[in-house]
């Protein structure tokens, strides 16, 4: 019987660094940043200290590893949910699902994201801030031009939205997330509909 | 308040020198922190600009955090104070809302190292100081929902855009601090206040309001 053909070995580096990514989300979520060691993260990803320092250089480089990977995919599903849509009240609203349906699904790297890295050290707090920019970006390309609008009124709407879902989050509602696409729609929506 | 007392032997009480060492290190953190940002700001720097020795300032706070979180405290007083005033003064919904904002604005604007310490750096010293941030900004929800209408379209109930609101225009007046700009904060009122108003109002009548005051 032919043994088993190897896994290519950037697979297994990509699935290790996955579960160092996940180990060091949950631990944030249970214990906090600052508490949390490299022993810990380790035990909990089952690799070896070496592996993690082959992959990483310590924790604050995780920590934005799985910021960027999970802010990736954030973005990634709102631009593809929008994509198909031509009404732009349903882009906003599809844009707004497919935000919440990340949260709901992945509670624990939407905590890292949107509660930890505000609180981790000056660089995830600046990875936070870059986030909130491409969110307001995003937001732009769906939003109408008003000249009667403020220019500022992307970042104050995106801005709005974020401080929802953070206290969301921070209830440990994060799972029911989608509950909230009416209102944060509404929201989105009010400065641009006539007669309130 | 930031001048010391004279040197050498005065008549104040022991309670008057103490709280004045007080707010001089409150003062003092604030300038620093706008200056230096947190990791560089030291115990020693704080005491120097405040010109109280670092044996005085031990016995005020234990640590510049706690001396930090005394001074986020501070702050939020300062502002709300202001605030609730200017809320008071009016009978309408629509006027308090737009007399807090701009007594808010007002007051962050003119104190740039307070508007840098309760919105920039009160962001990113931590979780128990990012936790008081949370919690001032959420001590207005009442202000904002006392009086305030249904909308007449719309299935959300007001309640619910109370802390959008809030967090939006936390936001965005964090992001004006940050890039530098805390002495324009006066200057963009009338688009805070429009965004403030327009889910309650709808923005026909949430412009007629600015526009009219």
């Amino acid at each position: 019987m032919p043994s088993r053909p190897a896994l290519p070995r950037e697979f297994i580096a990509a699935h290790k660094q996955r579960r160092i990514m996940d180990a060091l989300a949950e631990l944030c979520a249970e214990q906090g940043y600052e508490a949390t060691k490299i022993s810990d993260i380790v035990r909990r990803a089952k690799v070896a200290r070496k592996t993690l320092y082959d992959n990483f250089d310590g924790k604050e480089e995780v920590f934005l590893a799985a910021f960027d990977a999970a802010r990736d995919e954030a973005i990634g599903r709102v631009e593809e949910s929008c994509a198909a849509v031509e009404d732009w009240g349903q882009r906003v609203e599809a844009g707004l699902a497919a935000l919440l349906g990340y949260v709901a699904q992945e509670p624990v790297l939407a905590r890292l994201c949107m509660i930890e890295a505000l609180s981790a050290t000056p660089a995830t707090t600046r990875r936070y801030e870059d986030a909130l920019a491409a969110f307001v970006k995003l937001a732009g390309e769906s939003l109408p031009r008003s000249k009667r609008l403020p220019e500022t009124i992307d970042e104050t709407l995106v801005g709005g939205v974020a401080w929802i879902v953070y206290q969301q989050i921070r209830r440990e509602q994060a799972r029911d997330a989608v509950d909230l696409l009416p209102q944060l729609t509404e929201f989105m929506l009010a400065p641009y509909l006539e007669a309130g | 308040m930031s001048r010391p007392l004279p040197r050498g032997r005065h008549g104040l009480t022991r309670e008057f020198v103490e709280q004045d060492q007080r707010e001089r290190l409150l003062a003092a953190i604030a300038g620093a922190l706008l200056e230096r940002g947190y990791d560089e700001t030291t115990v020693s720097l704080i005491g120097s600009r405040a010109r109280v020795s670092k044996s005085d300032f031990y016995r005020h706070f234990d640590s510049k955090e706690e001396c930090f979180i005394a001074a986020y405290e501070e702050g939020v007083e300062r502002v709300r104070a202001r605030v609730v005033a200017a809320w008071d003064e009016q009978t309408e919904w629509a006027d308090r809302v737009c007399a807090g904002l701009a007594a808010g604005l007002g007051c962050l604007g003119r104190e740039p190292e307070w508007a840098n310490l309760l919105l920039v750096e009160g962001l990113r010293a931590g979780p128990e100081v990012y936790g008081r941030f949370q919690l001032a900004v959420d001590s207005f929800v009442p202000y904002l929902r006392d009086g305030a209408p249904r909308p007449r379209r719309g299935k959300a109930a007001p309640e619910e855009f109370d802390e959008a609101v809030l967090g939006g225009v936390a936001s965005l007046v964090g992001r004006q601090v940050l890039a530098g700009r805390a002495d324009g904060l006066e200057r963009i009122f009338p688009e805070v206040a429009e965004f403030a108003l327009t889910p309650y109002l709808g923005p026909a009548e949430a412009r007629r309001i600015i526009s009219a005051r």
